[in-house]
């Protein structure tokens, strides 16, 4: 007897799983962590020079930090994801890249 | 001299400060050690002349010195992909963190009768400035949510306690320059 051939079963399932691994568009995030340190206001005004938002979205934003431990601020590909936390890294934000989908 | 009252806007791109003498002297002893704690992380074992030419580093680990760390914090909770990243980016990041604190203890050096007047620029440079000071006391003296009520429980000549005034003093002078800032910015 020869060895036993694997036979996966391939559903449509499968392909749109493998294809996503395979996918270079999968979004990326920008999360920004609440930390004791950095004041309310500076965050605000931070949100809305570096990603160009209103006050109240940025203020919004900046609440969800502070009462939800973490807020998503940016979403798309990777290296835009990278050069706004470089942005926020310089204001001394504390922020992090995920995949979208592994927060 | 009298204390400072802060930033205020002046003009359409102007903000203006004057600081007494005994505050420009705390304040360029504040950035001069962010200067030097961000000096303690060079690229001592950089042998590769085009590697440094192009900004990499040749640190790819996090600082083990906690205030350092959150002064370059990791990018990426995934430590090999946080690696990556810092290989190619925290030369950068340490470069502007450095000329940020440079162009505060530039300004406050050569400032007449105690005046600041910053432009747009100059500005956003102040912000990052003494937020990374900011940083490098909270992280020292731990602030967490609870710090305004542990700071009672400190003993009056706990030199802790006058820490912890000065970096209440750099939150209020960093938020008046926010709210100059902001000014502008809902006008």
């Amino acid at each position: 007897m020869g060895k036993l051939k694997p036979q996966p079963t391939v559903s449509e399932e499968t392909v749109a799983e493998i294809s996503a691994i395979f996918s270079s568009d999968r979004p990326w995030v920008v999360v920004v962590w609440d930390d004791p340190i950095n004041l309310m206001t500076y965050v605000t005004y931070v949100f809305m020079t570096v990603f160009g938002f209103s006050k109240e979205k940025a203020t919004e934003l900046m609440l969800q930090v502070h009462n939800e431990g973490k807020s998503i601020v940016a979403k798309g590909a990777r290296e835009e994801m990278e050069r706004y936390v470089q942005r926020l890294h310089e204001y001394g934000l504390w922020a992090t890249i995920a995949r979208e989908d592994q927060i | 001299m009298t204390p400072t009252e802060g930033f205020l806007r002046h003009g359409s791109d102007s903000y203006i400060a004057n600081f007494a003498e005994t505050e420009r002297e705390v304040l360029v002893n504040l950035v001069q050690q962010v200067i030097e704690i961000l000096a303690e992380r060079h690229d001592h074992a950089n042998e590769d002349p085009l590697a440094a030419m192009v900004g990499i580093t040749t640190h790819d680990s996090p600082p083990d010195d906690e205030v350092l760390l959150r002064l370059l914090p990791n990018a990426y909770q995934d430590g090999v992909d946080a690696a990556e990243f810092r290989r190619y980016t925290e030369s950068t990041l340490r470069d502007k963190k450095r000329a940020h604190a440079m162009s505060i203890r530039m300004m406050l050096l050569s400032a007449t009768d105690g005046d600041v007047v910053l432009d747009f620029e100059n500005a956003q440079a102040w912000l990052g400035g003494l937020n990374d000071v900011r940083l490098a006391l909270g992280v020292r003296l731990k602030v967490d949510q609870n710090s305004p009520e542990d700071l009672e429980l400190l003993a009056p000549d706990d030199p802790m306690r006058a820490v912890y005034a000065v970096y209440t003093w750099l939150g209020w002078l960093q938020e008046t320059l926010v709210e100059a800032l902001m000014d502008e910015a809902s006008s």
